[in-house]
């Protein structure tokens, strides 16, 4: 592990290199070459499951498949380096490729195909990319603005596509057998998500123990790939779903309800995780009780709601009406007030007979109205009590101002019917008051005493 | 439509059911399970059973049992369906505009009539009044003639 830290570090600091040797250093170590001859024997032989009996650690087999997920991580970092020393050689030739290709094995495979071809049309891209992807980049390659390579530097890079088409190989292969053994490593995990996505989880967490130690919501990432967009709409696109997706519980729930499959299935996954690594069950029993909550919970999500009931009718007068307030409700209620008018004709003065429509007692009576001596039944408009607020405050803003009045108002009142009518239009209809005027109940009035301590 | 709500054909159950509805309108109907007004009267009352279920029971009684002629007798029924109202173990009478205060008879027209009727004689029951006027206008309330003995 060292060696290849300090491989990189050197690749950082040169940034110029020419042999593909100098930096990508893993294939030719021996640790490297030790565990694959390991695998392939191991694959040759088949599953031996006969040292149950054995604890996990002494077994020789457990070490490899420790080794195994170190070395798969480890070829994923190789396969980075490699991909960025191609990426490096082919701008010359085709640089926009990098940013329509992002996957370093495509792209490996993809300059493999291509070399030196200056026309795309020549070239069969079928099988390595997807149809669209395909087409993008044979428009982009007919206007880009790369020359070909020298042979020299071509041939490197054939090279190192090579390497890099190895080393994901070596990777399947490694990956396969620890599917393969996954049953006898992680048996809880391998019956909640199935083995092959058991195998890929734990080799890119590094190990189990490392994937146990992972929050939930980290391995639902793990294995999501970035967004390809080459023009296409993210409407469509899976969101945040990594190698859960592949597993056969994902697959089999309708499409509404993945998005919480997913996170139910990446949390039990999890638990499962954790049992294993402390070897807790064995048998496997705990990841079996998994699944079966897993498989309940989903059914239950999909069951359709309860039947509406109808609603008998409330008791009535059982909840006490909701009365309203407010400015408004009092606006409209003025429409339905009694008027002056009628509060005059409802009363009479003592010792004086009112008058009636039909003359001497018969018809309705007129009360109070038309006796204030003018002898005509019209009552001056009352103001309202919402009116009388706004022409007081209207009245203390008017004369507040300096007094320069215009000179043409004047307090003539015209009316429809007798022309011109000399009233005080200030003056309220008093009659109702005329005993004791009082300004305690006065709409207008204010505070009679304030008494500043 | 009978089938939903509960028929009486002892004299025992629809004392049972009277006394033991409490703060509730009971509406009692007397008559038959075949006849074709009755099925009409019936099926309005299945359906509003429910809803009313808050402030109101409602019980079938079968006017041709032996044990309920008493009841038959003492309500005088002699047209069918004859629809009886109580509250609290009163009996509710409703002046409808007809000569009969203290049954209903007949079907009603739609399911917010008989709403309207039972409402009716909940308020007024809660005031304490034992007789109300009916809150349907005349031409919703169906006509029939009262035949005198004798006369």
């Amino acid at each position: 592990m060292e060696e290849d830290i300090d491989g990189d570090l050197a690749d950082i600091e040169a940034l110029n290199y020419d042999d593909l040797d100098s930096v990508a250093k893993l294939q030719k170590t021996q640790r490297y070459i030790d565990i694959m001859q390991k695998v392939e024997d191991a694959l040759g032989k088949g599953s031996d499951f006969s040292n149950q009996g054995m604890v996990l650690e002494d077994d020789p087999e457990y070490q490899l498949i420790v080794d195994c997920n170190v070395l798969s991580v480890d070829i994923e970092n190789e396969i980075v380096i490699i991909h960025n020393f191609i990426r490096d050689k082919y701008r010359l030739k085709f640089p926009e490729l990098e940013s329509l290709v992002h996957h370093p094995i495509d792209y490996a495979r993809v300059v493999k195909k291509i070399g030196n071809e200056t026309d795309l049309t020549l070239v069969d891209l079928e099988g390595l990319l997807p149809s669209a992807i395909i087409m993008v980049v044979s428009v982009t390659a007919s206007t880009t603005s790369g020359k070909p390579l020298p042979e020299d530097v071509l041939q490197k890079t054939i090279d190192a596509c090579d390497r890099a088409l190895v080393l994901d190989a070596a990777k399947k292969k490694v990956l396969d057998f620890v599917e393969s053994r996954m049953g006898y490593i992680a048996p809880n995990l391998s019956t909640v998500v199935g083995s092959a996505v058991a195998a890929k989880l734990m080799g890119t967490a590094g190990g189990l123990s490392a994937l146990a130690k992972m929050p939930a919501c980290n391995v639902q990432l793990l294995g999501a790939k970035k967004k390809t967009l080459a023009g296409f709409s993210t409407a469509t696109s899976q969101f945040r779903v990594g190698y859960i997706e592949q597993t056969e519980i994902f697959q089999t729930t309708p499409p509404a309800l993945r998005s919480r499959a997913c996170r139910l299935l990446a949390s039990k996954a999890t638990l499962a995780a954790r049992i294993d690594s402390t070897r807790g069950d064995p048998s496997g029993n705990g990841g079996r009780s998994l699944k079966e909550e897993i498989h309940k919970k989903i059914e239950k999500w999909q069951e359709p709601p309860p039947a509406k009931q109808p609603k008998p009718l409330p008791v009535p007068d059982s909840e006490p009406k909701k009365k309203r307030g407010g400015r408004r409700l009092r606006k409209m209620k003025e429409r339905y007030a009694i008027t002056d008018m009628r509060k005059l004709a409802n009363r009479m003065q003592f010792g004086v007979p009112e008058e009636s429509s039909l003359g001497d007692g018969l018809g309705e009576g007129y009360g109070m109205l038309g006796q204030a001596g003018s002898g005509k039944l019209r009552v001056s408009v009352g103001q309202s009590k919402l009116a009388a607020k706004v022409a007081k405050k209207f009245k203390e803003k008017r004369y507040g101002s300096s007094g320069a009045t215009s000179g043409l108002t004047s307090s003539l009142a015209f009316t429809p019917v007798q022309g011109i009518e000399l009233t005080n239009p200030q003056a309220h209809a008093h009659q109702l008051g005329s005993g004791t005027q009082s300004t305690y109940f006065s709409e207008t009035g204010t505070f009679s005493k304030i008494r500043r301590t | 439509m009978s089938y939903l709500l509960p028929t009486l054909t002892r004299k025992k159950e629809v004392d049972t059911i009277v006394r033991d509805t409490i703060d509730k309108v009971l509406v009692l109907r007397f008559g038959l399970a075949v006849d074709a007004v009755c099925l009409q009267l019936d099926d309005i009352l299945a359906k509003t059973a429910r809803e009313l279920s808050k402030f109101g029971a409602v019980a079938l009684v079968d006017v041709d049992s032996e044990d309920v002629q008493v009841y038959v007798k003492y309500f005088d029924i002699t047209l069918i369906p004859s629809t009886v109202f109580f509250f609290n173990a009163h009996h509710m009478k409703m002046d409808s505009g007809t000569a009969d205060h203290t049954k209903w008879v007949g079907a009603f027209h739609e399911k917010q009539d008989f709403i309207d009727v039972v409402e009716a004689i909940f308020r007024g029951a809660m005031k304490g009044k034992l007789i109300l006027n009916c809150p349907l206008p005349p031409e919703r309330i169906p006509k029939y003639q009262l035949l005198y003995k004798d006369v």
